[in-house]
């Protein structure tokens, strides 16, 4: 079932087309990573998702009404939060997240604040203006206020970032909970690609204004086919390695002691018979098999030195 | 419209005040400076016409009304920027609140504070200049929707502006109700205003408050007929300025809420 459903959605300013005709559904209970490098698209799509935008063309639907016509009832359940908007500074934790509430018209409202307040761990943290918070802080609150209506759509713009490890792991674990327990669907976007694989069903890359992948964290992963064979040798048989990997036509970077080998993920067995045939010696070795990370890399493309590149 | 909604950007805006000396300073401080200068000054123009207490009320009265305007329209103005300086607008329109429903928490908040400023100020005047302005309070009253609504009229207008040109122009806030004080006649009548300023005032109508609030107090007579077509022109001047500001809100959706920072 459609939580969320956008069709032909495009938004123009001037000459510049910032979202080309793109088409993507959420579906309830869906945990969605939306990537795509700085500048192709993201905040665009997801100010239009908001309403803050308006779209040049398409359509956005939730629970199956049109987003225009029913915008106030679709909001009411829905929640935002991103790194790169601020709470009123003068306004304590406490002060924000109860007026807040009040736009939700949450009826056990100080029940309410003070579980979220438990909840994203801000009890001491209640009773201070947002200004005296550190940015991590300030996230952890921005957190709280988009999870204060129970929303059935989450729209999270790098939710984790300027948080500490221990922090972005336990939201990480409250989404997924938030998941399990009350079937919520999230729309995430995240530069952080061990937290997208880790949290999302399914991935939607987008760039330069055009979806250009939609598929789960691991098959993007395996689409790219590329695995790094990495061998550490002694010298003269490094000297061996590279002249064989010449033979075979393999895309290789040398480093100091060792040599990377830019092979197929099914040939990498092959690939290591033949080298123990040619009586190369290696002390060490690791196999590293492509991750979203090297998609981005090599999707968001022209990036000094990227993956891409060597290969 | 939801009264929950309202009351939610209402309650944002206490807080802000009970938090922040800027705006307890514009709510107290001000119009407390203002009286005594005003008050001093009557007081000396008094003495030179043998005691006359009417220069007093008048001045002070014309003080009293001119704080409506003026809070009236920098509750609308102030409080946007307030959300434009916090970078806490997507905030606010990620909420279920419409365009509407944020200008009429705007509208309460003006109401709300104008009483306040103006029942401190009044008290104030009657304890350093013994001047009662309750003796004056059904017609004072009969003024207040023409200034409050014309105080709306110029926060939005200024709102408009803030929006399509973003910060920038911020200082139309504190500046622009001062451009328009010389043609509101508040101080003395229309007749000392050269021509073309005349032409001018016969289009704002809180000059007509002004005039009528002056005659009154001198003569005890009230123009109903003017304060009519004041009352007319404040509605008119009221839609025409919602109007330009809910076209810069969706000019400015176009751009998106954030291009304003």
């Amino acid at each position: 079932m459609h939580v969320l459903k956008v069709i032909n959605l495009t938004k123009q300013f001037k000459d510049f087309v910032a979202v080309d005709n793109i088409s993507f559904s959420l579906q309830k209970g869906e945990i969605l990573g939306f990537l795509g490098p700085n500048g192709a698209g993201k905040t665009t799509t997801i100010q239009m998702l908001l309403g803050i935008l308006t779209p040049s063309h398409g359509h956005i639907s939730y629970f199956g009404k049109e987003f225009n016509a029913n915008r106030e009832e679709i909001l009411e359940k829905l929640n935002f939060s991103s790194t790169y908007t601020n709470l009123p500074w003068v306004l304590t934790v406490k002060e924000n997240l109860t007026y807040t509430a009040h736009l939700y018209d949450i009826q056990d409202r100080k029940q309410r604040v003070k579980h979220i307040i438990k909840t994203f761990r801000l009890e001491e943290l209640q009773n201070k203006p947002i200004s005296d918070l550190s940015a991590g802080q300030q996230t952890r609150v921005n957190l709280a206020k988009s999870f204060i209506n129970d929303p059935e759509v989450v729209l999270l713009d790098e939710p984790t970032a300027s948080l500490d490890p221990e922090t972005a792991r336990f939201i990480r674990e409250y989404i997924l909970h938030k998941r399990e327990k009350d079937g919520i669907s999230v729309l995430f976007t995240s530069h952080n690609m061990k937290e997208v694989e880790e949290v999302t069903d399914r991935v939607l890359f987008i760039n330069h204004g055009k979806i250009i992948a939609n598929d789960t964290p691991l098959n993007l992963a395996k689409s790219l086919d590329t695995t790094q064979l990495s061998l550490t040798l002694a010298p003269d048989h490094k000297e061996k390695l590279i002249v064989f990997a010449h033979q075979k036509n393999i895309p290789i970077k040398v480093h100091q002691k060792s040599v990377i080998l830019f092979i197929k993920d099914s040939q990498t067995s092959s690939i290591l018979n033949e080298i123990v045939k040619q009586r190369i010696v290696f002390a060490d070795i690791s196999i590293e098999r492509p991750s979203l990370e090297d998609y981005f890399l090599k999707v968001a493309g022209n990036t000094p030195g990227s993956f891409a590149d060597i290969v | 419209m939801k009264a929950h909604r309202i009351y939610a950007i209402v309650l944002r805006y206490l807080y802000l005040l009970r938090r922040s000396y800027d705006r307890m300073s514009d709510m107290f401080y001000w119009p407390a400076i203002d009286l005594i200068i005003w008050g001093l000054t009557s007081s000396y123009f008094s003495s030179l016409q043998g005691g006359n207490q009417q220069v007093i009320s008048i001045l002070l009265g014309s003080l009293l009304l001119w704080m409506v305007v003026w809070r009236s329209q920098y509750e609308i103005s102030v409080n946007l920027l307030e959300d434009l300086w916090n970078k806490n607008l997507m905030n606010i329109f990620v909420a279920p609140l419409s365009f509407y429903e944020w200008i009429a928490a705007f509208y309460t908040l003006g109401i709300v504070k104008s009483i306040v400023s103006i029942s401190f100020a009044a008290i104030l005047a009657f304890v350093l200049y013994h001047t009662n302005f309750l003796q004056y309070n059904i017609v004072f009253v009969l003024y207040l929707p023409i200034l409050i609504m014309f105080g709306w009229t110029l926060g939005m207008m200024i709102s408009a502006l803030v929006l399509r040109f973003g910060t920038r122009v911020q200082t139309l806030a504190w500046s622009f109700p001062y451009l328009v004080s010389p043609f509101a006649a508040i101080y003395y009548p229309i007749a000392t205003l050269p021509p073309f300023a005349r032409k001018i005032a016969s289009i704002i109508p809180i000059s007509y408050v002004f005039e009528s609030g002056r005659e009154y107090v001198s003569k005890g007579v009230v123009d109903y007929h003017s304060l009519v077509v004041a009352l007319m022109m404040s509605v008119v001047l009221l839609i025409l300025a919602t109007i330009f500001l809910k076209k810069s809100f969706d000019k400015l959706l176009q751009k998106g809420l954030v291009s304003v920072y």
